[in-house]
């Protein structure tokens, strides 16, 4: 026999499968919910029918959105010439939080990743080449990962931009801000030289 | 638990919980380690960039008792695939290696050759040419794990087959003469098996420096993954993104 009512064993099993909630988490959390007014219960509700419901990819830059073109794309005051290329949705608000970029953005959704059999094609490039083709693009900023997987992603996708005659750039990479030299490993001293600038 | 230290390469990491690695090392003094690098999703302080695959690393990690995994503490970078320039032809190259050598090394077994020869085809694919390490490798690989089969001789009756044509099939171990090939047998040709000879007695130094098209040994490679993969019972993942690969 079941510890709880069968609506709360359902809870509990919905809200474990969710990322770094563990069974006592979904237990603590469903029980929360159980304990919230009616109302806070049913907009939490909707707003997960919502999500699954109102959101879509943006046809122009693939981000995440409601409405379509996204508000980057739509946007009368960012410079729709200049496109900064992210791995995921998600890595728009980090650049977002330095309110100084004022381009907009294309998605690829991943990376190319041979171990997991994700190659060029499985990438969401194809539309940001109609950007390209179409003259819509002075600039493009590869603002891919500084990983393996990144720093293949960034390598493949310039040679195809180039190819369109486009000013490519690639964010910096080295010491993040605060930090201590000292404790800077070798790669990311190597790139930080590398990347250095004139004073 | 003693902290132990080893060189190691690092083969794959895979996230775990909220903010751990599950990391795959290939260790110069354990063979095939796997352990957890607490926090390093989250914060790079500790590892930095050294938990990138193919990463040649100095390791330091100890075992917990009674518990599969070791405690990875850290990792110094020794060498890092990132410090030259990584395209898509060497992404999958050092992809390809990196599963060949997880999917192979049993867990806990040294083996310093597959070490050695993993350095050395790593260095190897800094440059932009990644069709002779790849083969190198391959061939190197197969042999090390016991599975290459005489390529001097035909598998059925024995005969020699030192100039005459070879073939192989996907379902049989060895090659096989022209009288005895099966029905849609692929063929070796006799450059690609000199070019095996030549690669048993040579590093993979002395192959640097000439120009290999991905044509150059293709039935060769061809033959060798057919071979790991009726060994390890499965497809190796990057062998098909190589042969997409343009010349």
């Amino acid at each position: 026999m079941s510890k709880f009512a069968e609506p709360m064993v359902r809870l509990i099993d919905s809200l474990k499968k969710l990322p770094g909630i563990g069974a006592k988490s979904a237990q603590r959390l469903a029980f929360h919910i159980l304990r919230s007014s009616d109302e806070d219960a049913e907009g939490l509700a909707a707003a997960v029918r919502d999500v699954k419901a109102k959101l879509r990819l943006c046809s122009n830059c693939n981000n995440i959105t409601d409405v379509d073109p996204c508000v980057y794309c739509s946007s009368a005051t960012r410079n729709q010439r200049m496109v900064c290329v992210v791995e995921e949705p998600t890595n728009i608000a980090a650049i977002e939080k330095t309110k100084h970029f004022n381009g907009v953005y294309h998605v690829l959704h991943g990376s190319i990743s041979p171990l997991h059999g994700v190659g060029p094609d499985q990438l969401r490039i194809s539309n940001l080449m109609r950007r390209v083709d179409d003259g819509q693009v002075d600039e493009v900023i590869l603002a891919t990962n500084p990983t393996i997987e990144g720093e293949a992603t960034a390598t493949y996708l310039s040679g195809q931009l180039r190819r369109a005659g486009l000013k490519v750039t690639r964010i910096a990479m080295g010491i993040p801000v605060g930090s201590d030299i000292e404790y800077a490993d070798e790669i990311t001293m190597l790139k930080a030289m590398e990347g250095r600038r004139e004073l | 638990m003693a902290l132990k230290e080893s060189e190691a390469i690092v083969l794959r990491t895979y996230p775990l919980r909220e903010a751990d690695l599950l990391v795959t090392l290939f260790t110069r003094a354990e063979g095939k380690v796997r352990g957890v690098a607490r926090s390093a999703k989250k914060s790079k302080r500790r590892f930095g960039g050294a938990l990138e695959p193919l990463t040649y690393v100095r390791a330091y990690y100890e075992d917990r008792e009674r518990q599969e995994l070791a405690r990875l503490d850290s990792c110094e970078v020794l060498e890092s695939p990132l410090a030259t320039e990584v395209g898509y032809p060497r992404a999958v190259a050092l992809a390809h290696v990196a599963e060949l050598l997880d999917e192979l090394l049993p867990d806990r077994e040294t083996n310093d050759a597959a070490f050695r020869l993993a350095l050395s085809v790593i260095a190897g694919l800094r440059g932009a040419d990644v069709w002779m390490p790849v083969t190198y490798f391959e061939l190197w690989m197969t042999r090390l794990m016991g599975y290459l089969p005489d390529l001097g001789e035909c598998m059925i009756c024995g005969r020699p087959l030192n100039g005459s044509r070879a073939f192989f099939h996907a379902l049989t171990d060895g090659l096989m003469c022209v009288d005895d090939k099966r029905l849609a047998s692929s063929e070796i040709s006799g450059d690609s098996r000199v070019l095996a000879a030549h690669m048993f007695r040579a590093p993979v130094e002395n192959f640097a420096g000439t120009r290999w098209p991905k044509k150059q040994g293709s039935d060769l490679r061809k033959f060798l993954i057919q071979t790991l993969q009726r060994h390890i019972e499965k497809k190796l993942v990057t062998a098909g993104m190589l042969e997409k690969i343009s010349a």
